[in-house]
């Protein structure tokens, strides 16, 4: 009996083994799912004009985009680091 | 919900009044466990069609409302639908601790509301079921699209299952296989999109009032399998029938904000980004206010679209609700904004990871030239006016040595880079009319335009 059984706990060893390994692999995934990027289903099948984004939430399209640059923020110092840069290459070429 | 007096005396209700979304509720498997027992529990299965058969026919209101074969086939629906509750109960009693089981119920659940969707399209085919009962094709439709994806997660998670049975045959492709309900669910589905489109009955009577919510959910089926070409021929199939369907605008808001959403993404994946941008800006416009994940997918395609379009940026107000979108956004347009070349390269690849998984690497990279047009147009600002003559406007000087904006170009990075590099640079930025002017080699300095040097920037 005993010999027989010897393979059957070593099997089980092996099943209990690689256990461990899968939890992460089971949390990752669920986390995955989790911040899954489908689209949803709206809580209700159909609204109003006034129940709208463009009727609300941030108003006129202006409001959404602005320019891409910004001609006021010259006191960052990207801008400052610019112009010395600037000078510098100026002074050069009078040398 | 059992199958008692009551319940045959609500669906005779039902069809009288001709609740579409009420008879689409019995068909539902989303309620209690309790009440999942209540109906198996009702009924065994070797009585179960015969009691559904004397309790519709007997059922005095339904006289007169329902053919004999509409009759038949709604016995066969319930019939089918009940089986699906005792095969649920199963799976969510054996689920319901730890998730683990040592048999695929959910792959059961899935192949048993199968069975009911193939039953009800027959209801349509040959038992004449009216068009205003098809929200039950959208519950049931719905529905087995969750249970495929139960099914494949519940397949890939089990050891046992992994891969034995399929790795004996030779075309064995791990990919597929790990999504297999899910596409065989796409089939079915595009089996009941057909079911709608096809419809000849005039437009009022017509299950092409259908047609949308079923593309909706294929849609969103093509899009987790990755298959935006099948995805295509959804949307061509609706363009050619265009003319012979309802207005667009006559769908509920839900299906419209739905389907804008992802035609929009697709053309975003065509790099059609003027049609996407159209799309997806009337999915914001109808958008449910408060439905926050969706407009935060919509904003996700729609921002680097305007980056595109117009070169503008979102506004933090537009932002402000989205903590996500800000931690995806906001670096980039920082650096674009002060023209910081070396700095928007680093924050692309910060977030390479997050803007391959949402696809809009690549989209968000060609930003880098708008960061350049500001750099350039910085270099431009601060050189900047000519000694202004009697009477006249001050002209900006416009003539800038390359060496200047050779500086510009390598100050964050701190790298040295060639002349021709430099000239490589420019001249591409004149050629996608970023700049006007014209580079004089021999003198080493740009030319630029006198009246508007930087389009559409003011100078």
């Amino acid at each position: 009996m005993a010999p027989s059984q010897n393979p059957a706990q070593s099997k089980n060893d092996n099943v209990a083994e690689p256990k461990p390994d899968q939890q992460p692999t089971v949390e990752q995934k669920s986390a995955a799912l989790e911040e899954d990027d489908e689209f949803e289903d709206f809580p209700v099948e159909d609204w109003e004009p006034e129940e709208t984004e463009a009727a609300n939430g941030s108003g006129a399209p202006q409001h959404l985009w602005e320019e891409s640059w910004d001609d006021d923020d010259t006191s960052d110092d990207f801008s400052a680091q610019l112009k010395e840069e600037l000078k510098k290459v100026e002074a050069a070429k009078k040398r | 919900m059992e199958f008692d007096t009551h319940f045959f005396n609500e669906f005779a209700d039902i069809i009288s009044q001709q609740d579409g979304y009420a008879l689409g509720r019995t068909l539902s498997p989303d309620i209690s466990n309790e009440s999942l027992r209540r109906i198996f529990r009702s009924q065994n299965a070797h009585n179960v069609k015969n009691a559904l058969k004397r309790g519709l026919q007997g059922n005095a209101a339904l006289v007169g409302g329902l053919e004999h074969q509409e009759v038949q086939g709604w016995v066969d629906i319930y019939a089918s639908y009940w089986n699906a509750t005792g095969v649920l109960l199963t799976a969510r009693e054996a689920t319901g601790g730890t998730g683990k089981t040592s048999e695929l119920v959910w792959t059961k659940v899935y192949e048993a509301w199968t069975e009911l969707l193939n039953v009800l399209i027959r209801g349509y085919q040959n038992s004449g079921f009216e068009a205003w009962t098809i929200p039950c094709l959208y519950t049931v439709c719905k529905h087995l699209r969750v249970f495929a994806m139960q099914a494949d997660e519940e397949r890939n998670h089990s050891s046992a299952f992994d891969d034995t049975a399929a790795a004996l045959q030779d075309d064995f492709d791990p990919e597929t296989n790990k999504r297999q309900k899910l596409e065989d669910c796409a089939r079915a589905l595009s089996r009941v999109f057909m079911l709608c489109q096809t419809d000849r009955a005039s437009l009022e009577e017509s299950r092409k009032w259908g047609s949308y919510y079923i593309a909706n959910l294929l849609l969103k089926t093509y899009f987790k399998l990755n298959s935006a070409s099948l995805s295509k021929n959804i949307l061509n199939s609706l363009r050619v029938g265009t003319r012979d369907m309802p207005k667009f605008s006559a769908f509920p808001k839900s299906q419209q904000v739905t389907f804008k959403y992802h035609e929009g993404v697709l053309a975003f994946l065509e790099e059609n980004y003027v049609l996407a941008e159209e799309c997806l800006t009337e999915a914001w416009n109808s958008c449910y206010v408060n439905a926050k994940k969706n407009k935060e997918l919509i904003l996700t395609y729609l921002i680097p679209c305007h980056l595109i379009t117009s070169h503008t940026l979102p506004t933090k107000k537009l932002l402000e609700p989205f903590p996500r979108l800000q931690k995806l956004f906001l670096p980039l347009c920082r650096c674009i904004k002060r023209g910081e070349l070396h700095k928007f390269d680093l924050a692309l690849q910060e977030g390479e990871d997050e803007f391959v998984k949402r696809r809009i690497y690549l989209t968000l990279e060609r930003g880098r030239d708008i960061a350049l047009r500001n750099l350039l147009r910085k270099v431009f600002v601060a050189r900047g006016f000519e000694e202004a003559k009697e009477g006249e406007k001050p002209a900006r000087r416009t003539r800038v040595p390359v060496a200047e904006f050779a500086a510009a170009i390598s100050l964050g990075s701190q790298e040295k880079i060639d002349n021709d590099e430099v000239e490589c640079l420019l001249a591409n930025m004149i050629y996608k009319n970023h700049m006007k002017g014209y580079i004089s080699r021999q003198h080493g300095i740009v030319v630029l335009s006198k009246s508007g040097a930087f389009p559409g920037t003011g100078v």
